[in-house]
Parts: C-alpha cells; structure tokens; sequence
C-alpha cells in the first residue's frame, strides 16, 4: 500500500481565465462552455501516484473572492502549492499573474510549490502572450510552467505532474502537525466523558 | 478596479467580524444575495488576526486615524428628496489607550524588514502616549537597549515596498532554513555586527553571548509572518455553539484546531497545573491521595448536579465560593474549582451559575482532548474567514477596502433601501447588517459602551516549565482587589502557528476597570520579567522574559440594546463588536438571531447539500462522484478509507 500525502492546492488568477476549468478537466476530464463564475465550488480532490507515494491533491478555488481582491490569507494557509493561471489570449491577466505571486509570497507558506499554467492554448491563433515571456518569468521566480488548454485536454494532467515532482519529499521529522484537530462530524458522537 | 459591483443585492452586510460573517455565511446558503463590505484592508474587524508587520501597522492606523479629516460629503448630492441619509463613521473609534514597549534588544538594523511584508509601512510606531508612557513606564530595568516607550519600528519604507525587493527578501526567508546561507544572499544589508551574528546562531557568536535563546526586536521583524496575533483572545469550548455551528455547516473543513494541553492556577505566587480530567487528577503529584478523592466526588456531582437537588438547593441564594466552602474540599480544590474549572469569582456568580460553568467545563472535557478548549491554527482571525469563504462559496460578493458613506432611507416606508458607498456608487437591498463601530457618533450618541483590557505580549518562554516546550495553556489569575476584575492569560505556543519559534504569544484580556497598562500590568509584573541582555545566574528560578508588549483598550458593545441608537429603520440590524467572553457563544446566537428575523423560517447554516462541493449545469456526474471526492473526514483515516475516496473517474488508479 503506498503512503497517501495530502497536499493543499490553490488556484490563482484573475477571474475568467479559466481555474475552475482547469481542475474540473483534472479532477472530473469534464469541460463546461457555460461555467458559471465559480459558485458553488469550493474544493475537489485527486488523487495521482508520484513516485512511492500518492499525492492527493485538495485543490481549494477561490470562490470568486478574488474578483475585487479579497482572498482571506486563510485561503493560503498550508498549502503545498499554488497554480496561478492566466489566459494566453490576454496580457492583462499575465500582468496581473505577477500580482498574485507577489500576494502568495506575502501571505503564502514559504516553500509553496508555484506552478503557472498559460490557459486556453488553444486560441494561439489570438495569443497575446509569447510562451518565451511565461517561460523566463517562470524561470525568475523558480515555478513550474505550462501551457494548457481546459477545453482540449492538453497538459492539464502535465501540470499537476510538475507540481507533484516539486514536491519535497516527506521528511521523517517534520512533526509540526502533530495534535492538530480536524473538526468534524465524526466526531459528534462518542465524545467520551473524562469525570 | 474594473469591475463594477452589482446594484442591487437581497443583504448587505458592513463589517467582516465573526458575527457578521456567520450572518453573511447563513444568508447566502440560503438562498440570499449577499454583498459583504469591510472598510479595512483585512478580514475580522476587531476579531483579526495580524502578523507582526500587519499589527505594527494596525497600530500606526489607529494613529493616524484620529487626524483624517472628514472628506467630501458629494453623496448628499446623492440623496433624493424623499430620502434620508444615515452617515456612517468614517473612523474607528474602538481602540483607545494604546501602548507599545518593546524589551528585546533592538539592533541598530535600518532596514529590517518582515519577509514578504506587503504594502507595510513601517514608520515608527509611537504609543498613543507615548511620553506618557515613557515616564511612567513601570517595568524598569538597568539596561540601557530596552526601549520602554514607543519601539521606533525601522524607520520610513517607501508606503509599497518595491515589489523586487520583497521578493528577494522572500527569497531568502525561503533558503533560510540553512542559516549560513543567508547572509550573502541577504538583500537586508546587515550593517550591525550583532545582525550578523544573528545569522549564525551557534557558530560565530560572540562572547557575550554564551546563551543560546537570545532573541533580538530585528529577529522578531524579520519571522514577523510567524505570528498570527490576535486583536480579541477567545477559545473554542468542545461543546460550544461554535464548534456545533462549524461542524452542522461543514465550514470546519476550512480551519485547524489545536487542543489547550493546560489549565493553570496561579497561587501564591506560583503557577500551578490544575488538575481537571479523570487522568489529571490521579496523575496529579500536587494532590493527595484524599483530595484526589475529594475533588473526583465533587466533579462527579456536578457532572449531573441537577440530579440531587438535596445536595444543592439549600445554598441556592449564596455564592458559588461560599458553597464550595460548604462541600468536603480542601481549600486547595476550592480555588481549583472556583477559578480554574468554573473560572468565576469569589462574588460573581451564585451556587447555581457556579455549578453550571462546572457541568459545562466537565461537559466539554475528553471531546478532543484533556481539557475543554480548542485554538483555531493562525488564529482567532481565522473563524471570520472560513464563514466568509463559505458565503462566497454560495455566491456572496466580497469586498475589502469599501466604505459605505451613508445608508438611505426611504422616508415614506422609514425603511432602509440603499448603501452609497466610497465610489458614490447606489446599492439597493432589502436588509442591511451593520457592525457596531460603523455607525457613527450620531447614531451612538446615547449608547454606553464597557470596554476590555488587552494586552499582547512576546515572551521567551512558557510561565510553567514542562517536559513540552509546546504547551497551549489558559490561566485565571484572579482580582486581588474588589471590584477589579479576573485576567484571562493565554499562552500559545509556536505550533499554534501565531508566534515564532523560541518564543510564546501571550493574550491577557480582562474586563476593563482602568486603561489596558493599568488593568493588566499588574498581573504582567507578576507573571513576567522584563528582558534583559545580561544573563541571570539561577535560570530554573527565572521568570519568562518579556520581549514584547502591547496595550490596549477595545470598546465592548456586546450589551448594547438595539434600541440605544437613534433612528434606526427595522431593517437595519447591528452586529456587535467582540465581547470578553471566553468563548464565542455570544457570537453564534447574535448572528443566528439576526438571520431568523431575516430569514424567517428558514433553517441556519444547514449542512451543505451532499454532493456539495460542485454545482455544474447540464452536469452528468454521477453524485458518487463528487460525493467521493468531498474531503474525507480527517479522523484518523487509514490508508485503505483514503484509497476508496479516491475518484473513481480517476485514470490514475
């Protein structure tokens, strides 16, 4: 049996470039023209193995808190890593990318694993973003890049592989979570009584 | 900002504090609209939680705050002529009487800065009153570095830090880890040698160092984004409305708790470890074999207390303290149980509020731990944003940094019907909840408010030495004299995740009598030492050092009847700010009060509609699907559980 590893993923990027379409192609290889700004969704997972290991990805969306940059530090609390998308077909949101990688070294854990993924690739027909700009970029602040395409298919599940391969292994001592409660239903009952 | 927001909502809530934020969580689940504002630049109101950098900040805003003047007026403009306008405050006035003092020496370091601190000025933070305070300072010590009065903060950033800059700074913080990397790659030139010496901790320090532990004001800057420091300290009882909230909402899969592993007394002089579940008390070396006995009889009794009413009802119309004296307990267990377990006081509450607080401490116990309490991961700040997510996740809009000028009212109905906020924009809703601090002096000019005493201090180590450096601790340290009333310490730990290694975040928080300093120096003086550069023979004797604190008063608006403001239409509702509570119930039962007249009938913050997470249209997915790849329940979850949980779509598997 090989040794699950939770890792806390979170989407960035400006509105409409295409997040929740990203993870829904990941986590379900399902593709929605009309997908609604992102209500309702707050997180999926999926599991992939990666070396003895099987990493399974809590992907957390932004819920929309983004659109008048409001996310909630918690939003990056413990992550493992981040995918910052942009659309290839919009320099804005390039432009922007940057802004929230900045947001995430502020607020984000320190060894966050950034991945930027160039949306929608494909448009290249009306690309506005040369790969070699995302590339050098990428390079600058050490990330993972990739151009992908939610709608097609492509490199959606190359993405996450890159995350995955950036993932530090687990180190034997690290116990800085050791005594951390989760809340849950579980643990309605029982409940057992000390006097 | 592109955007525009929309113009019309069902709810709009003013202010992120938990309350509001519960209400915003419950109405958008339901169905409602929701428009969620806060003037400020972070989330929680008086509820937040701020790294070093951003609480150095808050400070200088609340500084600075008392000389903005009150800018244009251009919405009036805005007003028809059958409207009325409510003007909302456009400063907040909750934060009095603060008070800075900084212990740990401070390295002539300009420019130091906390990594990856953003939009963060750091100019000197001065006390309200600061010479004040300087004067009387009453910790005083020989040594020349400590700084009673206002820390000067280095000094003067560019109001944005360049934005290359900080990412180097991160860069660094990032390799950090290996120590001896970091002064070459620093960006932060280290010009004090003491700074450098800083860097390699063992190694190169000089001589008059020999002690490991020694933690600089520059240090505590630089791991600033270590601390999540809380503005109001409160805990989570097992039992509590919160944790039945969090976890009916299923909002609990957003936050992380932390058990407290200690109740303390301090007693003659002493802190002490109370003794308080089953384990506890036959462990307890501090105990005799009778008292154990005692004090296990005693609690078993008001585990089910109303069961034998002869046991009670004759001292029904005396004090908690008096009965106690009545039952077979050394006085030992008296003070055990009057301020540890029921944490009242001698006067404050009767037989029967005594055995209640008992009943519910004991209720609480062995839910998730050792004792009743639970401490949100990164903060009290936290619980405000899990609900706010949860009302973005069903559709509410958020904005930060978005002040709403004035409320109109529709003078023919006297209902509320629009905000105009700072863009002169017109939002129109049905109800409209606002937080206490924003109305402005007007609306408040007959309220009464309490206030509470804090106080925030950075220390070097834990008040009672254990065989755990990582120990959550809460201690009541009762009033000495009458009419002053008990302090709350709590002491967190770094794996709280609100303070830096090596060192203890300490919240003292009482009902205010005086000022904050006043209030709660008293029990600071008898807890803590200042810091001192010079080493101190006997250490084992030695108190925990202060390396930090902060003062402040907090307006209470908790008790204020919705009838104390003048002229508000009925479908203006308040939210108030903290309480002094210990725990959050007040919180819960405002915000769900206020969501029944909103929404009557309908349920509150019910579980989310299982699958849950995702709402597609024309969507084909088999609900096991997405039922499936909701997160699991985190209890401990063997390996074989979590491969079912996997996605059967997956192709990985």
């Amino acid at each position: 049996m090989m040794a699950i590893r939770e890792l806390k993923v979170c989407l960035l990027g400006d509105t409409g470039v295409g997040k929740s379409s990203i993870v829904c192609r990941f986590v379900q290889d399902h593709f929605d023209h009309n997908i609604s700004p992102t209500i309702g969704a707050s997180f999926m997972t999926k599991t992939v193995p990666c070396g003895n290991e099987l990493h399974k990805f809590l992907i957390w969306d932004t819920a929309g808190q983004e659109r008048f940059h409001s996310l909630a530090p918690m939003y990056y609390r413990g992550s493992a890593a981040a995918v910052i998308v942009y659309d290839i077909t919009k320099q804005d949101s390039f432009h922007t990318l940057k802004k929230w990688v900045k947001e995430l070294k502020e607020h984000g854990p320190e060894n966050i694993v950034m991945a930027i993924a160039g949306n929608k690739c494909d448009l290249s027909d009306i690309r506005e973003v040369p790969l070699k700009d995302a590339k050098e970029y990428a390079e600058s602040i050490g990330a993972v890049v990739v151009e992908t395409s939610a709608k097609n298919a492509i490199n959606i599940e190359e993405l996450f592989q890159g995350i995955s391969r950036q993932i530090p292994p687990l180190d034997p001592h690290e116990n800085g979570k050791n005594g951390t409660i989760h809340v849950t239903q579980s643990h309605l009952q029982g409940g057992r009584r000390c006097c | 900002m592109a955007e525009n927001l929309p113009s019309e909502f069902d709810v709009i809530v003013i202010g992120t504090g938990l309350p509001e934020s519960i209400i915003a969580a419950a109405c958008s689940r339901s169905g409602q609209r929701v428009l969620h504002v806060d003037s400020r630049s972070y989330y929680g109101g008086n509820w937040a939680s701020f790294s070093f950098s951003g609480l150095l900040s808050w400070l200088k805003e609340h500084q600075e705050n008392s000389n903005i003047l009150s800018e244009c007026s251009a919405w009036q403009e805005k007003i028809l002529e059958n409207e009325e306008a409510i003007a909302l405050s456009r400063r907040d006035k909750t934060i009095q009487h603060v008070e800075v003092f900084c212990y740990a020496s401070q390295d002539l370091d300009e420019d130091v800065e906390e990594a990856g601190a953003l939009q963060k000025n750091h100019a000197s933070v001065t006390s309200a009153k600061s010479t004040e305070a300087a004067d009387s300072a009453c910790l005083p010590t020989e040594d020349e570095s400590l700084s009673t009065a206002s820390c000067e903060i280095p000094t003067e950033q560019t109001p944005r830090s360049d934005p290359k800059n900080a990412l180097e700074v991160n860069d660094v913080e990032a390799t950090g880890e290996k120590e001896n990397r970091r002064d070459d790659k620093t960006c932060v030139p280290s010009t004090s040698e003491e700074e450098t010496s800083e860097n390699v901790p063992i190694a190169e320090d000089t001589a008059e160092q020999p002690k490991k532990n020694r933690i600089t004001y520059s240090q505590i800057i630089k791991e600033g984004r270590r601390f999540n420091i809380d503005l109001v300290s409160k805990l989570l009882y097992s039992r509590g409305l919160l944790i039945d909230l969090l976890i009916k909402s299923n909002v609990s899969r957003y936050a992380e708790f932390k058990n407290i592993t200690r109740i303390l007394a301090f007693r003659e002089g002493r802190v002490e470890q109370v003794p308080c579940s089953r384990a506890d008390v036959f462990n307890s070396k501090q105990l005799t074999m009778v008292e154990k006995r005692m004090l296990m009889k005693f609690l078993t009794f008001c585990m089910d207390y109303e069961e034998y009413p002869d046991e009670y009802k004759a001292y029904e119309e005396i004090s908690f303290s008096e009965y106690l004296k009545t039952q077979k307990l050394t006085p030992n267990l008296q003070y055990f149980v009057l301020h540890s377990i029921a944490m009242t006081s001698e006067t404050a509450s009767s037989t029967i509020d005594g055995l209640k607080a008992t009943q519910n401490f004991l209720h609480c116990l062995g839910r998730y731990g050792n004792t009743p309490f639970l401490f949100p991961l990164y903060g009290q700040g936290e619980l405000p944003q899990c609900f706010c997510r949860m009302c973005a996740v069903f559709g509410g809009i958020y904005c930060l940094r978005h002040s709403v000028q004035c409320l109109v009212v529709d003078k023919e109905s006297g209902k509320c019907k629009a905000i105009i906020d700072h863009f002169g924009q017109r939002i129109i809703a049905k109800h409209f909840i606002v937080e206490d601090s924003y109305f402005s002096e007007n609306t408040c000019s007959r309220v009464q408010y309490r206030q509470i005493s804090r106080a925030v201090l950075v220390t070097d180590k834990s008040v009672l030495k254990s065989n755990s450096d990582q120990q959550i601790s809460i201690l009541t340290v009762p009033a000495d004299e009458p009419g002053a009333f008990a302090v709350r310490v709590i002491e967190l730990c770094s794996s709280t995740m609100t303070c830096m290694k090596g060192t203890y975040l300490v919240h003292l928080t009482c009902t205010s009598s005086k000022t904050a300093r006043e209030d709660l120096e008293p029990v600071v003086q008898k807890l803590f030492t200042p810091y001192t550069e010079t080493e101190i023979e006997n250490e084992e004797v030695e108190k925990p050092r202060l390396l930090w604190a902060l003062y402040f008063n907090m307006r209470d608006s908790s008790d204020v009847s919705r009838n104390s403001y003048n002229d508000l239409p009925s479908n203006v509702y308040v939210c108030s700010g903290p309480d002094c509570g210990l725990g959050n119930d007040n919180a819960v039962k405002q915000a769900e009060a206020l969501f029944q007249q909103i929404c009557p009938k309908e349920d509150f913050c019910p579980p989310p509609p299982n699958p849950e997470d995702i709402i597609l249209e024309g969507d084909s997915l088999q609900p096991e699907a997405l039922e499936s790849s909701a997160i699991p329940e985190a209890s401990s979850e063997t390996p074989k559980e979590s491969a079912n949980l996997g996605n059967p779509e997956e192709p990985s598997e």
